[in-house]
């Protein structure tokens, strides 16, 4: 079986700055894959590479063997590559099931005549929309909450909304950018679970960074380690917990400045 | 499972059926605006009629500028521009045209657009002259949308401050054109001899564009509001109107979730422009004449106080804040000299009591319907 995404040589440079340098991954249809690394390493702009926001200096990303780069970011998701966002970007004064609409408009194909008429199998169009979007919520336990202002969401509901956003494009592959980030140990704890859960379900392809170790190692099957923009380590999650470079770029190393020889 | 489904909406029927059903608001509209100018309109006499039109084009211009600040929250202080622009376009096209098929600007109506008929029923409803109004008023709703077209490509690049700069800019470049062109040309003779694209360059420069027939009544303000409330009503309530509304609340966002947001910037921006340009041909047709010194960039905050007073995003509240706007100076008559002082005084106060305007971004009846749900903290879908 071939690579689903299959990311060669990536880099760019902010003026004089190697935000990320050689960046390589190989994922398959159904692969699940943690991407760690101190803060700063670069893993986010990894995320905005692969998504469009930046462009490479170099490199190339192709997904199913169609190449992404220089594509606009909605072009990328259309393609079937979606994202959660590390420091949320809910649409906030809308309601929680608008949210999810929002992310079905892509697969939508009324004008805006049909719009305005109202003709053209465009009241249709919105039953599925609105059909989906609520079958997705309740995945997500969020079935009762449809009518609530995104904005208005405890912080974990919002973590997992966008989740639930970024399914609404249905994707191939799923980048999440720390979707554990702020969560209790419970929370946290049924996560795993739905990460795992939506990974069957709905065939996914995923790539997520967390600092979390506990939910890293438990669910990821391969991980690649990033420090200052290169990777450093990539291996299964116990070859990854054994592997010096990794210690170092976590720990420091004893000769570091500070830290006395015994 | 899902993944069928996706298929299924990717696939939906490419039918061309308007439903009846669809066709009914169009139809409640225009028996509304028969009604009101039938018996409404010769009963209230015609100041009050008067304001009623002046409330009917000032909600179209405010709707209209609510799809690109408030659904999109690209801050636009243009508006009048597009306004001026339709206003024009129209008035010459009833003017010169009036001159070219009866060989005199004057009336030539029917009963829909008289504002003086006793019975509206009593003689034709529409004449050739107001086919001649609506088609001036749609001509310059066009030109209006391909400027607004022009200006929504710069919207591309800038945001906040900068874009409404550029709309500043471009609502201000259409006034100085406009007073810059040549002499209304007035002898039929001499219209008849002229190439028309001559014509399209003899506005009437500083002096206005003067002698347009008569034909704005309320039964056309009424009609021409209530699509500009339709069309923005069922663009809200579709997938294309949230797009423009993930725009306002997060661009990146919207972005990755697959929102072409170039694409829907500019399309609201030609939406809003092409609305502003009918209104300015209902104005145009109201007074009789058109200045664009009159409609500079202080038309401009009208609509945007109206706007953002409404609520951002809020159909209604722009809505209620044209008819409250209008209709509050003509009150405010009675404290003559001290009427503007009051008038920002009040809308101070009302920035400082609901800053985030009447409705906020919600609509009246979406704030009325949940309340008690609300309070409990639970919003479950009914």
């Amino acid at each position: 079986m071939s690579a689903l995404l299959t990311v060669d040589n990536i880099g760019i440079s902010f003026g004089g700055l190697k935000a990320v340098q050689a960046f390589a991954v190989e994922m398959r249809a159904g692969d699940l894959r943690g991407l760690i690394g101190p803060n700063g390493a670069g893993k986010t702009t990894v995320f905005n590479l692969l998504t469009g926001v930046y462009q490479p200096n170099q490199g190339i990303i192709s997904l199913g063997g169609r190449r992404l780069n220089g594509l606009a970011p909605h072009q990328i998701t259309a393609a079937g590559m979606s994202r959660t966002f590390q420091n949320i970007r809910l649409f906030g004064d809308l309601s929680v099931l608008d949210n999810v609409r929002i992310a079905c408009h892509l697969r939508t194909r009324s004008g805006l005549s049909a719009t305005i008429t109202r003709a053209g199998g465009q009241i249709g169009e919105e039953r599925a929309i609105t059909e989906r979007a609520m079958e997705l919520l309740a995945i997500f336990g969020l079935g009762d909450r449809v009518d609530e202002q995104a904005r208005n969401l405890p912080y974990g509901d919002q973590r997992r909304l966008e989740i639930a956003r970024a399914l609404a494009t249905f994707p191939k592959v799923l980048l999440l950018d720390e979707p554990a980030a702020g969560m209790n140990p419970q929370e946290k704890r049924a996560l795993r679970e739905l990460i795992r859960d939506i990974r069957r379900k709905f065939e996914l392809t995923i790539l997520l960074i967390e600092h979390d170790m506990g939910v890293v190692m438990d669910i990821c099957e391969r991980i690649t380690v990033l420090d200052y923009g290169q990777i450093i380590a990539e291996g299964t999650p116990a070859e990854i917990q054994k592997n010096p470079a990794v210690i170092e770029a976590y720990l420091g190393t004893a000769d570091a400045p500070g830290v006395r020889k015994e | 499972m899902l993944r069928m489904k996706a298929r299924s909406l990717e696939l939906s029927p490419p039918a061309w059926t308007i439903l009846p059903r669809n066709l009914l608001a169009l139809v409640v509209i225009l028996a509304i605006a028969i009604m009101m100018h039938a018996w409404v309109r010769p009963a209230v006499g015609n100041y009050y009629n008067r304001v009623m039109m002046d409330v009917g084009i000032n909600i179209v211009l405010a709707v209209s500028l609510t799809i690109v600040n408030g659904f999109t929250g690209q801050f636009s202080i243009g508006h009048a521009g597009f306004m001026t622009l339709g206003g024009y376009v129209a008035a010459a096209t009833t003017y010169y045209g009036s001159q070219l098929l009866w060989s005199k600007a004057a009336f030539f109506g029917g009963t829909l657009s008289s504002n003086t008929a006793e019975s509206v029923f009593s003689a034709g409803l529409l004449g050739g002259g107001d086919l001649l109004f609506v088609a001036g008023c749609v001509l310059g709703g066009c030109i209006a949308a391909g400027a607004g077209y022009v200006v929504g490509l710069p919207s591309l690049r800038l945001r906040g401050d900068y874009l409404a700069i550029v709309t500043l800019g471009f609502g201000e470049i259409i006034r100085v054109l406009l007073q810059a062109s040549g002499p209304q040309v007035t002898r039929t003779a001499d219209i008849a001899a002229k190439n028309p694209f001559e014509l399209t360059t003899a506005l009437g420069g500083a002096l206005g564009f003067t002698r347009v027939p008569i034909y704005t009544t309320q039964f056309w303000t009424i009609l021409f509001g209530g699509v500009t409330l339709l069309v923005a009503y069922r663009l809200k309530q579709s997938s294309m109107g949230r797009a423009l509304l993930s725009i306002r609340e997060d661009e990146v966002a919207a972005e990755a979730m697959g929102v072409k947001t170039t694409r829907m910037k500019v399309l609201a921006f030609v939406i809003a422009a092409f609305f502003a340009g009918m209104g300015g041909g209902l104005y145009a047709h109201q007074l009789g004449q058109i200045n664009a010194g009159e409609l500079g960039f202080m038309k401009s905050f009208d609509f945007v106080i109206m706007v953002v007073l409404g609520g951002m995003g809020s159909i209604s509240g722009a809505t209620l804040a044209a008819i409250v706007l209008t209709v509050l100076p003509e009150l405010l008559r009675g404290v003559a000299e001290y009427r503007m002082i009051v008038y920002a005084l009040l809308l101070i106060v009302m920035m400082l009591v609901r800053p985030q305007g009447l409705f906020g971004v919600r609509e009246a009846w979406e704030l009325i319907r949940p309340l008690t749900r609300r309070m409990f903290g639970s919003g479950a879908k009914a």
